[in-house]
C-alpha cells in the first residue's frame, strides 16, 4: 500500500503509523460530559469502505495525514495534512 | 561424451565441462546446464521419491512448475530443500542430494506405501488419527503423537538447523514499465517501452532471456528464434533506461503496483564475489506492469502417468533443442491438441525414433497431420495411454481406442515399447500474477483454460499469458503492450516475421482417461483423481474444500499444473461446468521464496542498534552492556571475579556513602518550542509547567487519553519559550507521537514545535554525598552550591572547556546532578568527571545499580507504568492538577479507575531473607502446594544494600491498607514460596533529606 | 576547544574495501560539518524564513518541497512542511539564527552533536542507498540540492543530494555507528573507498 503524502510524495504504508479513527472529536477539554468523552476516547467507526483515517508519515515528515481509505480494497481517494493546508506540496511523480 | 547427450542445445558451452555431485555419485555437465539437464543427459531418470506413496519419479517438467525433481542443495552445513532440479544451475563443486527416500533414492523401503495405496487415500490423516475421546491418546494428542513418524515418512527435504553465513539483500526499484517474463513477448514489451524512453526493468526466472524462443525451432526476423532473442537482448542492453534482471522470479504483485522479486544472484557461482548476495529480494514499484508470464503445458491424467519418462511435451523438446539432451531414444506423445506434434517433430529431428504418436481426438487437421507424419510415427487417432510401465524409467505403455464424447475405451489394449511418453493436456496462462492483483480469472471453454481476468490494477498482458499462444500472436501483443504501458501509441514500423509450426491453440476438452490404475493430478502431493472423486463423495463440493481436503495444488508448486486439471474432474462429479465449481485465487509467492532474502539485512550484525556517546568508554572500561530496546547500556562494571550481584550491591553501596556516576544518555529528550509551549505543557502535564520559571526544572506526569498513567520525566524550562523535556528511554518515541499528533490534529492553533533531541546531549547523572565537591572541582563557570544550584535548579557552565548545562535533580535519591553536553564531548566530559572523582572514591554504575537505587527510593518506571496504572495507583495523585484540564483528566476519575480495590503501588520486603522474583504473585493464604487468590504481583526486585535485605516494589490489592501487614510470594514456575512484609514503596530516605541536602 | 568525537570512530577505517580489486564505485565519509541547525516556520511564516535562511547563508533556496541547494561548505534543504535542515562546515550557526529568526517567524534548534552527516559518493551511490531506502534515487525524481526525509527501519533519515552522484545523509548520532557499518556491508559488492 502506497500512501501519497503531500509533502513527501507516494511512500511506503511501511513509512506511516496509523494514528486512528479520523471521525472521532475531542470534546473541549474542560467539558464534563463524560457520554463524549467515552465516544471519542472508545467508540470507533468499522466501515466496510470509505474511511477516515489519520495516518503520521513517521517514517518521513511526521506529518498527521487525514487519508480516506476503502478498507476492502486500500484504495486511497483523498490524503490531506490533519493540520490544514501547509506550505509547498510534491507535485504528483511519474506518468499518470 | 554422456549417453543421452546430443548436438543441438543452443544454451550450453560444450567447451566448459563442470562436475557436480547427486547423491554422492560424481557427474559431469556443461556450462549451461540445470542440475535437471545435466542429470538426464547423464542417463539419470530416477530423481525423487513421491510424497506420500514414495512411488519413483523423473522429470515432468524443464521449468519452474517442476513437481517431481526436487532436491536439496547443500553449501557446507547449510542446507536449502526443495528446489527443482530444473532450477538449479550447476557449477564446480555443487553438492545436491534427493529427498524423502531412506536409505537411498533407488531402493527405498517406504515404497510399500504404494501396496496400501488404498488407505493412504484423501483424508486418511484427518480419519486415522483423530485418537479416542478419552485417555492419555484423546482427540488431537494422539495426531500430535504419530505426527513425529508421519512427517519422516511423508513429506519433502529436510530443513537444516546450520546458521547459513550467506548474505541476503533487499532492494528497492522504480520503474515506469516492469516486464515479467522475456520471451517474445516480453522482449518485445521491453524494446517498445525503452524506446518510449521509459525506465523499464525486464525480470525473466531462467538465466536465459527468450523464454520459448530459447528452445521453439521457429524462425522470427529470418533468424533462428534463439539468436534473434539474442539479438533483441542485446539491443536492450544497450539502453541505459533498461535494467535486465536475468535469475529473477517475480513472486508477488501487491497494492498499487508494487511487485516482489526474488533474485538468485549468485545460487550458480562455486565462489559469488565479495559482498555479493546470494538472493535479493527486490520491492519493485511500477508505474505498468506488463504480464508476459507465457503458459505452462498441462500433463494429462492417465494410470501411471507419474512414471519417470513421462514427461510433458515441450519440457521434451526444451531438453533436446535448449539443452541437447535427448530424454528417450524410443518416444511415444499422448496428447489431446496440436502443439505437441511440434515438439514431436523437434525431438525426431534431435535424433529420436518417434513410436507412436496418440490423439484423443479422431481426427487430425490436414497441416498437423503432416506434421505427424514427418515424424514417422504410427499415428493413433481417438486413442489413449491407459497404462505404463517400467520401474525405475519407462519401458512401454498400453493404448485402447477413446472415445472422446463419452471418455469410453474400447477394443483390446495395445502395447508399445518406448522409453519416453510426452504428454500434452493443453495449455494454461500463468495467470498468477493478475490473480494476485486482484481480480478473478475467466474461463475460456474454447481454450479449456483460464485466462486473466480485466486488470484492476495498472497491468497489461501480453502472448500466452492472455492465451495467444503462437510467436506471432506473442510478438504484436508484445509490442502494444510495451508502447501502451509507456505512455506510446503509434506502431510505424512493420512486426518482425514468424515463421512457425501450423497448429490450433484449442485443445480437445479431454483431461483424465479413466481406467484402472492410480492416475496422478498433483504429482507432488501425490493426489490421484480417485481421490478428487473421494472428496466429492464425502461432500466436499467447493473447490476451496476440495483443495483443502485433498491438499491438491497446496505443495510447493501450488498446483502449477494441477490445478485445471483437478477442477475438471471435481466438475465432472459435481455435474456442473468448469466455470461453476470457479477457481482458488493465487496468492504470492507465485514460486518459492527463501525466507532469508525476506529478512535480509535485518538480522545479525546489521540489526539497528543505539550507542550513547560514551559507549566505547564503558566498553573499554569492564561495563557489561545489556541491550534496552534498541539501545546498549552498562548493566554493571563488573570486577574481576564479581557476580552480578555482587557488582551491582557495590556500585550501589558506593554511590550512597561517597558518590557514583552513570550514562542517562538514553533518556528521550524532547525540545519543546515556542510561544503557546508553555501552555502545551499544561495541556499534557497532568500538573503546572506554565508556572515553572526560567532556569528551573519541573517533575512531570502525563496520562493517556483514557486516564491511565502513560510517562514520566522532568522538564526543563530554558527559556521562556523553550523546554527541555525528557521521557523514560523506552518511551521516547511513543510520547513524540503523542505530542505530534495533539499538535497536528487536536490543536493546530498552538504555536509549538518539537523536535527529538535525545542524540544532541550526552547525559551523566553523578550522585552521592560526595557529588558535589567533585562537580565543583570540574566546573568552571558557575558555582554549584545551593544557593546558585538549588533542588531541580539549572545552571550552565564548562567542564575542561565543554560548555554543559547541569540540573539537581535525583533519581538515586542521593544529593545528585545529571550533566548535559554536546554528545560529540560526551566521552571528554565524562572523563573528566570520572578523574575528579577518583579521589573521592567515586563509582561509575550500571542499570542494575540504578534500578536498586530507584527501588529503594520507590520512584516508579515503565515496570509500574504499564498502562494498566493510574496516577493514584502509584500515589502520583499528588500531581493531578485540580485547576486545569489536562491529557486524561475527563476519564481518570471513572468509577473503576478510583475503586478501593485497585492494585497499588507497594513495597515488599522478603522476611526469608532470600531473593524475591519478578512477576512472583502475592497470596494471602499459606498454601505453597495451591496457590490461589492472588492479591497482585513483583513489578521489580533487588538486594538493597541500604536496608541489607531482599526488597521489591509490587502492584497489590488495596495498596496502602495494607502497610504493616503479611503476605506470601508465589512463584510456582522458578519454586519460590515465602512470607513477606507490606510496605511503604518508599523504603529509603522518605522524606528525602538526602537528596535535599 | 576540545574535538568532538565521531561516533563512528573504531568503524572508520579509512581505504578501499569489499569488492575493490576492480575500482571502488562508492567514496564513504563523514562530512562532520561544525553546526547542523534546525528551522521551523510556523504556518504561514515561511517566506520569511527562507528569507533568514539566505541573509544568514547566503543560500537562496527553491520552492518546492523538499528543495534545497548547497554551495561553499553551507547547504539547506527542506524535509518536512515548513521546516529546514541548514548545515554549515563553520561552527556557531545556531546562534547566527537565534539572532535572525525572531519568535514571530519560527524556531531554532541545535542539532550540530545530534545528528551525523555520512556521505556516500560515487557511480554506485544510488545502487548502494536503494538497499535501504523506499526512495526513487534516479536524477528526474530526486534532483540535486533537494532533499528527502525517510527511514530504514528504525533509522530516521534526512537525505540531501549534494551532487549528482553524491548523497549526504543525515542520521541520529546514536543510530550513525550501525547504519555506517551497514552501509559499508552493502558497499562492499560495488568496491568502496573510506576517506
Amino acid at each position: 500500500m502506497l500512501i501519497t503524502c503531500p509533502y513527501c510524495g507516494p511512500r511506503d504504508v511501511i513509512e506511516f503509523t496509523y494514528q486512528g479513527d479520523g471521525n472521532r472529536e475531542r470534546p473541549e477539554p474542560a467539558s464534563q460530559n463524560f457520554e463524549a468523552w467515552n465516544a471519542y476516547v472508545y467508540d470507533r467507526l468499522n466501515p466496510a469502505g470509505d474511511h477516515n483515517e489519520i495516518w503520521q508519515h513517521s517514517g518521513g515528515c511526521r506529518s498527521h495525514l487525514r487519508v480516506v481509505r476503502n478498507t476492502l480494497t486500500h484504495e486511497i481517494s483523498s490524503v490531506a495534512f490533519a493540520r490544514g493546508d501547509h506550505g509547498p506540496r510534491r507535485k504528483m511523480e511519474g506518468k499518470s | 561424451m554422456s549417453p543421452r547427450r546430443i548436438e543441438t542445445g543452443n544454451r550450453i558451452d560444450r567447451l566448459k565441462t563442470i562436475r557436480f555431485t547427486f547423491d554422492g555419485a560424481a557427474y559431469t555437465g556443461h556450462a549451461g546446464d540445470t542440475l535437471a539437464s545435466a542429470l538426464l543427459a547423464n542417463g539419470v531418470t530416477l530423481f525423487g521419491r513421491s510424497f506420500k506413496y514414495h512411488r519413483p519419479r523423473g522429470l515432468l517438467s524443464a521449468g519452474v512448475e517442476e513437481p517431481n525433481a526436487l532436491v536439496t542443495v547443500l553449501r557446507g552445513d547449510v542446507r536449502e530443500p526443495n528446489i527443482a532440479a530444473t532450477m538449479v544451475e550447476i557449477h564446480d563443486g555443487l553438492v545436491a542430494i534427493s529427498q524423502n527416500r531412506f536409505p537411498s533414492l533407488s531402493w527405498d523401503i517406504n515404497a510399500v506405501n504404494q501396496l496400501g495405496g488404498k488407505i493412504l487415500s484423501a483424508g486418511f490423516y484427518y480419519k486415522t488419527f483423530m485418537g479416542p475421546v478419552i485417555g492419555p491418546f484423546k482427540g488431537t494428542r494422539f495426531w500430535m503423537f504419530c505426527e513425529h513418524f508421519i512427517r519422516r515418512a511423508a513429506g519433502l527435504g529436510r530443513a537444516g538447523s546450520a546458521a547459513d553465513p550467506a548474505r541476503y539483500e533487499r532492494m528497492n526499484a522504480f520503474c515506469d514499465v516492469l516486464v515479467v517474463g522475456s520471451g517474445p513477448a516480453g522482449l518485445m514489451a521491453a524494446k517498445a517501452a525503452a524506446d518510449q524512453g521509459a525506465r523499464v526493468i525486464l525480470a525473466e526466472l531462467d538465466p536465459r532471456f527468450g523464454g520459448s524462443a530459447n528452445w521453439s525451432d521457429e524462425t522470427i526476423d529470418g533468424l533462428p528464434s534463439a539468436d534473434w532473442a539474442r539479438r533483441a537482448v542485446k539491443q536492450l542492453e544497450g539502453h541505459d533506461n533498461v535494467r535486465l534482471l536475468p535469475r529473477t522470479t517475480v513472486w508477488g504483485y501487491y497494492d498499487n503496483n508494487t511487485l516482489a522479486a526474488l533474485e538468485r544472484v549468485s545460487d550458480h557461482k562455486e565462489n559469488p564475489g565479495k559482498g555479493e548476495p546470494l538472493h535479493r529480494y527486490w520491492a519493485i514499484r511500477a508505474g505498468s506492469v506488463v504480464l508476459a508470464t507465457g503458459a505452462f503445458e498441462r500433463p494429462l491424467v492417465f494410470p501411471g502417468n507419474d512414471r519417470p519418462g513421462v514427461m510433458l511435451a515441450h519440457a521434451a523438446e526444451r531438453y533436446a533443442n535448449e539443452f541437447g539432451v535427448l530424454p528417450g531414444d524410443k518416444v511415444a506423445l499422448f496428447t489431446n491438441n496440436d502443439s505437441a506434434y511440434r515438439s514431436a517433430l523437434a525431438l525426431k529431428k534431435a535424433g529420436a525414433q518417434i513410436v507412436a504418436i496418440a490423439d484423443v481426438r479422431p481426427e487430425l487437421s490436414g497441416d498437423v497431420r503432416k506434421l505427424a507424419e514427418e515424424t514417422e510415427a504410427e499415428i493413433l487417432t481417438g486413442h489413449a495411454v491407459i497404462a505404463t510401465e517400467g520401474g525405475r524409467a519407462l519401458t512401454g505403455l498400453k493404448l485402447q481406442r477413446f472415445d472422446m464424447a463419452n471418455g469410453g475405451l474400447t477394443g483390446d489394449a495395445r502395447s508399445i515399447h518406448a522409453d519416453c511418453l510426452l504428454m500434452s493436456g493443453g495449455w494454461s496462462p500463468t495467470i498468477h500474477l493478475a490473480s494476485q492483483a486482484g481480480a478473478r480469472a475467466e474461463w475460456s471453454p474454447a481454450r479449456q483454460a483460464f485466462l486473466p481476468p480485466q486488470p484492476t490494477q495498472k497491468w497489461i498482458g501480453a502472448g500466452a499469458f492472455t492465451g495467444s499462444f503462437s510467436t506471432a500472436e506473442a510478438i504484436a501483443e508484445g509490442r502494444a503492450a510495451g508502447l501502451a504501458a509507456a505512455g506510446g501509441s503509434s506502431t510505424p514500423t512493420a512486426l518482425p516475421s514468424v515463421e512457425a509450426a501450423p497448429g490450433d491453440p484449442d485443445p480437445a476438452p479431454v483431461f483424465e482417461i479413466r481406467a484402472k490404475g492410480k492416475s496422478f493430478v498433483d504429482f507432488q502431493h501425490d493426489v490421484t483423481a480417485e481421490d478428487v472423486r473421494l472428496a466429492h463423495r464425502e461432500g466436499f463440493v467447493s473447490v476451496e474444500h476440495l483443495k483443502r481436503y485433498t491438499t491438491l495444488g497446496m505443495a510447493t508448486d501450488q498446483g502449477k499444473s494441477s490445478n485445471v486439471p483437478g477442477l475438471s474432474i471435481m466438475a465432472e462429479a459435481l455435474g456442473k461446468p468448469i466455470p461453476e465449481v470457479g477457481t482458488t485465487r493465487f496468492r504470492p509467492p507465485f514460486a518459492p521464496v527463501s525466507i532469508g532474502s525476506l529478512a535480509a539485512e535485518r538480522f545479525g550484525d546489521l540489526k539497528p542498534e543505539r550507542l550513547t556517546p560514551m559507549h566505547d568508554w564503558h566498553v573499554d572500561n569492564g561495563a557489561t552492556m545489556y541491550s534496552a530496546g534498541l539501545w546498549y547500556r552498562p548493566m554493571i562494571y563488573g570486577l574481576s571475579g564479581e557476580t552480578i550481584e555482587q557488582a551491582y550491591v557495590r556500585e550501589a553501596r558506593a554511590t550512597r556513602e561517597t558518590a557514583g556516576i552513570v550514562d542517562v544518555s538514553t533518556l528521550g529528550k524532547i525540545a519543546i518550542q515556542g510561544p503557546d509551549a508553555a501552555e502545551f505543557l499544561d495541556r499534557v502535564y497532568t500538573n503546572m509547567f506554565s508556572t515553572l520559571a526560567v532556569g528551573k526544572a519541573r517533575y512531570g506526569l502525563m496520562l493517556r487519553e483514557d486516564g491511565f498513567a502513560f510517562d514520566d520525566g522532568t522538564t526543563w524550562r530554558l527559556g521562556e519559550q523553550d523546554f527541555l523535556m525528557t521521557t523514560t528511554t523506552a518511551n521516547a518515541g511513543k510520547v513524540m507521537q503523542h505530542l505530534e499528533y495533539f499538535l497536528d490534529v487536536i490543536w493546530p492553533e498552538l504555536k509549538v514545535h518539537v523536535t527529538s533531541v535525545t542524540d544532541q546531549w550526552a547525559g551523566a547523572a553523578i550522585g552521592g554525598p560526595k557529588a558535589r565537591q567533585i562537580l565543583a572541582a570540574s566546573v568552571t563557570g558557575t558555582a554549584v552550591d545551593n544557593v546558585t544550584l538549588p533542588f531541580m535548579g539549572i545552571v550552565r557552565g564548562e567542564i575542561s572547556g565543554v560548555p554543559v548545562m547541569i540540573c539537581r535533580l535525583s533519581f538515586s535519591g542521593e544529593m545528585a546532578f545529571e550533566v548535559y553536553c554536546g554528545a560529540g564531548y560526551g566521552t571528554h566530559v565524562w572523563e573528566t568527571l570520572v578523574a575528579a572523582g577518583k579521589p573521592f572514591g567515586l563509582v561509575t554504575y550500571g542499570l542494575e545499580a540504578l534500578g536498586t537505587m530507584r527501588i529503594e527510593k520507590g520512584h516508579v518506571t515503565g515496570a509500574e507504568i504499564d498502562g494498566r496504572t493510574t496516577a493514584r495507583d502509584l500515589h502520583l495523585d499528588w500531581m493531578l492538577s485540580k485547576k486545569k484540564p489536562f491529557i486524561g483528566s475527563a476519564m481518570m476519575d471513572r468509577e473503576g479507575l478510583v475503586s478501593s480495590d485497585r492494585l497499588e503501588l507497594v513495597g515488599l520486603m522478603a522476611l526469608d531473607n532470600r531473593p524475591l522474583n519478578g512477576g512472583a504473585h502475592i497470596v494471602e493464604e499459606l498454601d505453597e502446594a495451591n496457590p490461589h487468590g492472588s492479591i497482585g504481583h513483583i513489578t521489580a526486585c533487588c538486594y538493597s544494600p541500604a536496608l541489607g535485605k531482599h526488597i521489591a516494589l509490587a502492584l497489590v490489592k488495596g495498596g496502602k491498607a495494607r502497610h504493616g501487614t503479611r503476605a506470601h510470594v508465589s512463584d510456582p514456575l522458578r519454586n519460590r514460596f515465602g512470607p513477606v512484609e507490606i510496605v511503604s514503596n518508599h523504603f529509603y530516605d522518605p522524606d528525602g533529606s538526602r537528596m535535599h541536602g | 576547544m576540545v574535538e568532538r568525537l565521531s561516533p563512528l570512530e573504531p568503524d572508520f577505517h579509512p581505504g578501499s574495501h569489499g569488492n575493490f580489486e576492480h575500482g571502488v564505485d562508492v567514496i564513504l565519509t563523514e562530512t562532520r560539518p561544525g553546526s547542523i541547525v534546525q528551522l521551523a516556520a510556523w504556518p504561514g511564516e515561511e517566506k520569511k524564513l527562507i528569507a533568514a535562511i539566505r541573509a544568514v547563508t547566503g543560500l537562496a533556496l527553491p520552492d518546492g518541497a523538499g528543495g534545497g541547494i548547497s554551495s561553499g561548505g553551507k547547504s539547506v534543504f527542506g524535509f518536512a512542511p515548513g521546516k529546514f535542515t541548514v548545515a554549515d562546515d563553520a561552527e556557531g550557526l545556531a546562534e547566527a539564527f537565534a539572532k535572525a529568526v525572531g519568535p514571530a517567524i519560527g524556531t531554532v534548534t541545535d542539532l550540530s552533536h545530534g545528528r551525523t552527516v555520512i556521505r556516500i559518493a560515487g557511480p554506485k551511490a544510488e545502487w548502494v542507498l536503494a538497499k535501504f531506502f523506499a526512495i526513487d534515487f534516479a536524477l528526474p525524481a530526486f534532483p540535486v540540492g533537494s532533499g528527502r526525509s525517510t527511514a530504514h527501519h528504525d533509522v530516521f533519515a534526512q537525505i540531501h543530494r549534494s551532487g549528482t552522484d553524491q548523497f549526504d545523509i543525515h542520521v541520529f548520532r546514536s543510530f550513525a555507528r550501525s547504519f555506517w557499518k551497514a552501509l559499508c556491508h552493502a558497499s562492499e559488492e560495488v568496491g568502496y573507498e573510506v576517506q
